[in-house]
């Protein structure tokens, strides 16, 4: 008996969807939604179509008028046959520098401060509790205002190099702490396995603790990397011509306000998820440790 | 008197000496309470007692995993001190099996074993890999070298273990319950490469519960408790006329 087999078409691609986001295991259920495939379905169903009556309904209300049609040019144009790129698209080249240069700064800032909480240098562990203390219970926004009010004229430092350091010293404790979990999740036996094999202590971190540490922790360090881009907004500002700032920019000029914001939306969205199913890959690709 | 239980030769030169050790865990609990032994070259100690006697602590403090408070721990001529190179040098010249096997998942059982041989030996890869294949066959797992722990079952990863201990040629092997943690049906393959292992005449210190094994293999026998010995013996004279009464007791409860 094929009990199993879709029925409907819409049956396979609930069951589709659900492999995608698997279900808990039963006993972890909770009483949210008890129902079959299709009163699920329904309800979903339901919710979406009453969104979308408010949507319409209030911008029917405000009178907005859509101009999607000049949209693409501030993304790009083609002048002669010749690709020139828009304001937006340079926001978003400035955006993808800003970030994957804070990316790999907040990752190094990140171990060697977990390492420094771990070491047996009491100033050491003292300078990495204070850094992270300061950091976590504070803004960023006001982190980005000291740095290039206050710090920026001091040392001489660019718009840019403002921008990158104040978001990797904000992300960089939060990666801190999400190493140190991992490193402390590896079992004392590892440890001693290692040690008892003569390797010193920073082999057996390169070696054999690391390896395994960051490949559990790779979930909670891509979430890390996801805020790293969505905060990176913020640095507009500073005036740094990022993705939010050119969306601003060409608000302030062409009041295309709805158009703009859900673009500059859509393209934080797409990078993300881009980073994500990035990780994801990665996470398969390596053998899973228990 | 002729030894009947084992046929290695043991050697007159000390090399383990453990002087007054005291080791004591916040509680506070004497682990090991001003507790000496020597082990000779090519000798084969058996340490047994209730759980909690200090035994597997013993075991830990002499290749440094554990510090000790007081007393000295010399092995082959290198005091087990303060100094990060007096350590290290120890731990390349002890081998150490776990009861938990600690192999490293993340590596294949190539990759476990020729680690150390790389970085603390530094020797080039190849010649690693050929020590490697040699000790896979030796302990009967051959076959596995490109496996990962995970795939393996309890005894294979404990000799893939041994194996990994045994690569890095050291003088003395330390076994930390090594068969406590496998199913009854897989001890006998792990016990079969400690006894090759003591027959080829390695120095063994081993902390079990196998009996069988201890009056078959070793040649001394030690029994613990509270952190002191309280009974030492050539492994025939210790299980056939105990001198202590507790010793009598504990034979009396395993045997």
């Amino acid at each position: 008996m094929l009990t199993d087999r879709p029925k409907t078409q819409l049956g396979a691609l609930y069951r589709a969807r659900n492999n995608i986001i698997p279900p808990p295991p039963d006993y972890m259920r909770s009483p949210f939604v008890s129902s079959t495939s299709i009163r699920d379905l329904f309800a979903f169903g339901l919710t979406v179509a009453g969104l979308f009556w408010l949507i319409q309904r209030g911008s029917e209300q405000l009178g907005y008028n859509w101009h999607w049609r000049q949209i693409p040019r501030y993304f790009f144009t083609l002048a002669d046959g010749h690709f020139v790129a828009g304001p937006l698209l340079k926001g978003l080249v400035v955006t993808l520098e800003i970030t994957a240069m804070s990316l790999v700064l907040a990752g190094v800032i990140g171990l060697v401060t977990a390492l420094l909480r771990l070491s047996s240098s009491m100033v050491g562990r003292w300078m990495a509790r204070v850094y992270l203390e300061l950091i976590r219970n504070t803004p960023l926004l006001v982190q980005i205002f000291f740095l290039y009010f206050v710090m920026a004229p001091i040392f001489d430092i660019g718009r840019t190099a403002t921008a990158v350091l104040a978001l990797s010293l904000f992300e960089g404790a939060y990666a801190s702490e999400i190493f140190r979990a991992g490193i402390e999740s590896i079992g004392r036996g590892q440890w001693e396995a290692s040690h008892s094999l003569g390797l010193s202590r920073y082999h057996t971190y390169r070696r054999i603790i690391l390896p395994q540490a960051v490949r559990r922790i790779l979930p909670p360090l891509t979430s890390q990397a996801v805020s790293l881009i969505k905060d990176s907004a913020l640095v507009s500002t500073i005036a740094v011509y990022d993705l939010t700032m050119e969306g601003r920019t060409i608000i302030a000029e062409t009041f295309l306000t709805f158009e703009i914001w859900f673009l500059v939306a859509a393209i934080y969205l797409a990078l993300t998820l881009t980073l994500s199913a990035l990780a994801s890959g990665l996470e398969r690709r390596f053998p899973r440790i228990a | 008197m002729e030894r009947e239980t084992s046929t290695h030769s043991i050697g007159d030169e000390v090399i383990i000496i453990a002087d007054h050790l005291v080791k004591t865990f916040p509680g506070p609990i004497k682990a090991l309470d001003d507790f000496s032994v020597r082990v000779k070259r090519g000798e084969v100690m058996v340490l047994i007692g209730p759980s909690g006697s200090g035994k597997s602590t013993f075991l830990r403090c002499l290749n440094g995993l554990e510090a000790i408070d007081s007393g000295a721990i010399v092995i082959d001529g290198i005091p087990l001190d303060d100094n990060e190179n007096n350590r290290l040098a120890i731990r390349r010249e002890v081998g150490m099996v776990f009861q938990s096997f600690n192999l490293f998942p993340h590596l294949s059982v190539l990759e476990n074993i020729n680690l150390a041989q790389c970085l603390v030996r530094k020797k080039s890869k190849e010649k690693a890999t050929e020590t490697t294949k040699a000790l896979l066959n030796k302990v009967g797992v051959g076959e596995k070298m490109h496996s990962y722990p995970d795939d393996l079952s309890g005894g294979q990863q404990q000799r893939v273990a041994i194996a990994r201990a045994l690569a890095l040629r050291p003088k003395v092997m330390l076994f930390d319950e090594a068969t406590s943690a496998l199913d009854p049906e897989m001890i006998g393959e792990v016990l079969d490469v400690m006894r090759t292992l003591a027959e080829e005449g390695m120095t063994m210190v081993v902390v079990s519960h196998e009996m069988g094994f201890a009056r078959e293999v070793s040649d001394r026998v030690v029994f613990m408790d509270a952190g002191r010995i309280v009974e030492e013996g050539a492994t025939e004279d210790f299980f056939l006329q105990p001198v202590q009464e507790r010793t009598r007791e504990f034979l009396r409860q395993i045997l």
